[in-house]
């Protein structure tokens, strides 16, 4: 690897391995798990469906809120997943969803990974009093529920989408931050830091270019859960009643409103809910897979 | 014992801020508990809001909150006329509990024999089925499980009651919905638990001297493997108190979580404070329980004081 000869890798006598970026190797390991390869195809049908939604092609012969004279009809060929009681194509509304529902899943994964990193990482570095009185907030944010907070936040802000991201966002970011600064306070031991440091380096440059690529592993992995929670949080909040309300269009409000037809229609609860759950269930194989991947002490190669 | 001293005064400061904080998030969530019905006249409306105290200044409500807070009373529902806070959490909160301990007990009976023969047949096919579905019970939303149970059981083959909390046949479907999301937990970390136990030396020699491989994981690693498991009935609470807001909604359960539902749809300031309040006492109680367990039960571990 002549690109990388001025790194000065230690060459061990007899030891051939061609030098990789971790990435590569994550993404090498990450294909040995049938779940996860899946899952990963899974979600990018799903995100492509929410971007050509949002780019303005439709997927379906019929628009979001057209509606029929079809109504409350059973899933059939003109309408796969049936209509609901304003006759409007359910499957056209699934689609429809995906756009609010992976925005919200993705977001709240952005405000978690940008407010949590930096909050854990300036208690992980500066440490003592400044990381104990950070730690004792989080403890404060865990003693309540994260449905209670986001019902109150959310009724705060207002019920629309705003509300709900943010109430979202809230909630979290507090495991994201515990991540960073354990993951920094293991660091900040490696000898790299101190050079880094010797060399009279800034804190900010220490912090960016050392300590996070290290820790971005674990991170990533995080990330990948957060999604699927926010999903989840948010179709539950709607489908309560406490969260979006129709005519905002999510996975979550689809539910609620099939919830009250369950008796004579299941299909209307029955299609938004196996959307929710099939994003969910991508989400979490792929985190176990990336957790797997990014872990050194796991063998994929061979069967464990 | 000082620590456990010094965790238990800790716990107060939490209280108070959490007090503080949904008092200050209820105020300011704009529309108060006497907005929503039909128009009264001013005078009227004046009258109720000088009987509840909502006429004066909020810092003053807010010391008056304090002190009636002190004083174990939780206040009065502006909704449910004549009752008082105490009154309504007397009656909603033993629900609550006897619904999330059944779903707790059928977490745990299900969730550590599924993660122990995973964590034995390591690699087979029962271990890829156990942890598949665990999976599956980590991402399906509750109110699919809750549909798709009412739907078989309480409208196709009508053997359970779909609603209500009267008879023990009412528990059966709430109870079993809860219970989804804890038992994958459980199974999910009694695997990785055991797994990490069944590589020590003692169960080595344990097998070594004859003992078979049943009373090995019985005597031997399980109790050994327990204690992390132990440790996530905390978030576990936090879990089930989640869990029985959309539970108890579909199940129209006269518990904690539909109250509190209902009490943010009417800005009943003192109930949506009251069970903010409850909800967190629960938690850091049960943190503080888990904290103290494990350090008696497991000698090996001494936290610093």
């Amino acid at each position: 690897m002549p690109a990388l000869s001025h790194t000065r890798q230690p060459r061990l006598p007899g030891v051939t391995r061609p030098a990789q970026s971790s990435f590569t190797t994550v993404w090498k390991r990450l294909q040995r798990v049938p779940t996860a390869t899946a899952a990963l195809l899974i979600i990018a049908c799903m995100l492509l469906v929410a971007i050509l939604s949002w780019a303005g092609v439709t997927l379906s012969p019929y628009s979001y809120d057209q509606t029929s004279t079809a109504l409350l009809a059973c899933p059939s060929w003109a309408h796969p997943m049936g209509t609901d009681e304003l006759g409007r194509d359910l499957l056209a509304r699934v689609i429809y969803g995906s756009r609010l529902s992976m925005t919200i899943g993705v977001s709240t994964a952005a405000v978690a990974l940008l407010f949590g990193t930096i909050y854990g990482a300036i208690a992980g570095y500066y440490g003592g009093r400044l990381d104990s009185l950070l730690m004792r907030g989080i403890e404060v944010a865990y003693a309540l529920p994260d449905l209670l907070v986001m019902i109150l936040v959310g009724v705060l802000i207002g019920r629309g989408t705003a509300g709900i991201l943010i109430a979202l966002g809230l909630v979290s970011w507090m495991g994201t931050a515990r991540l960073v600064r354990g993951q920094f306070l293991q660091l900040l031991n490696e000898e790299f830091v101190e050079a880094a440091r010797c060399t009279g380096q800034s804190s900010l440059a220490i912090i960016t270019k050392h300590l996070l690529p290290n820790a971005i592993g674990p991170i990533i992995v995080a990330l990948t859960f957060i999604v699927p929670s926010a999903i989840v949080s948010e179709s539950t909040l709607s489908f309560i009643g406490l969260g979006l309300s129709p005519p905002a269009c999510s996975w979550g409000t689809l539910a609620a409103e099939g919830w009250r037809s369950l008796r004579s229609h299941p299909h209307l609860i029955l299609f938004p809910s196996a959307f929710i759950f099939a994003t969910v269930l991508s989400f979490n194989f792929l985190g176990d897979g990336l957790r797997d991947a990014f872990d050194p002490r796991t063998r994929l190669d061979r069967k464990a | 014992m000082m620590l456990i001293c010094k965790r238990l005064l800790w716990t107060i400061p939490i209280l108070w801020m959490v007090a503080t904080i949904t008092f200050a998030l209820v105020r300011v969530v704009p529309g108060g508990p006497f907005d929503a019905e039909k128009h009264l006249p001013p005078e009227i409306v004046a009258n109720i809001k000088a009987k509840y105290h909502l006429d004066k200044p909020v810092i003053e409500q807010y010391i008056l909150y304090l002190n009636r807070l002190a004083h174990g009373d939780l206040g009065v529902s502006y909704k449910y006329v004549n009752r008082t806070v105490n009154d309504i959490i007397g009656d909603a909160l033993p629900v609550s509990i006897q619904l999330g301990a059944t779903a707790l007990i059928i977490a745990i009976v299900i969730g550590i024999p599924l993660g122990t023969f995973a964590a034995v047949r390591r690699g087979t096919a029962y271990d890829l089925a156990a942890m598949a579905i665990s999976t599956i019970g980590i991402s399906v939303p509750s109110f699919l499980v809750g549909a798709l149970l009412i739907y078989i059981f309480g409208i196709t083959f009508k053997i359970l009651p779909v609603a209500l909390w009267e008879s023990p046949s009412h528990m059966i479907m709430p109870a079993l919905t809860l219970s989804f999301l804890p038992t994958a937990y459980i199974a999910r970390l009694t695997r990785a638990s055991v797994l990490e136990v069944l590589q020590k030396d003692w169960v080595r020699t344990a097998r070594s001297k004859g003992l078979s491989l049943q009373s090995t994981i019985i005597k031997h690693v399980l109790r050994n493997s327990l204690l992390p498991v132990l440790t996530i009935i905390g978030p576990l609470t936090a879990i089930l108190i989640t869990g029985s807001f959309t539970v108890e909604y579909i199940y129209a359960i006269p518990g904690m979580g539909r109250f509190f539902i209902t009490a943010v749809i009417n800005r009943d300031y003192d109930l949506i404070m009251a069970t903010s309040l409850i909800f967190a006492v629960i938690l850091i109680a049960c943190n503080t329980v888990v904290d103290m367990a494990y350090t008696l039960l497991d000698p090996r571990i001494k936290v610093k004081s």
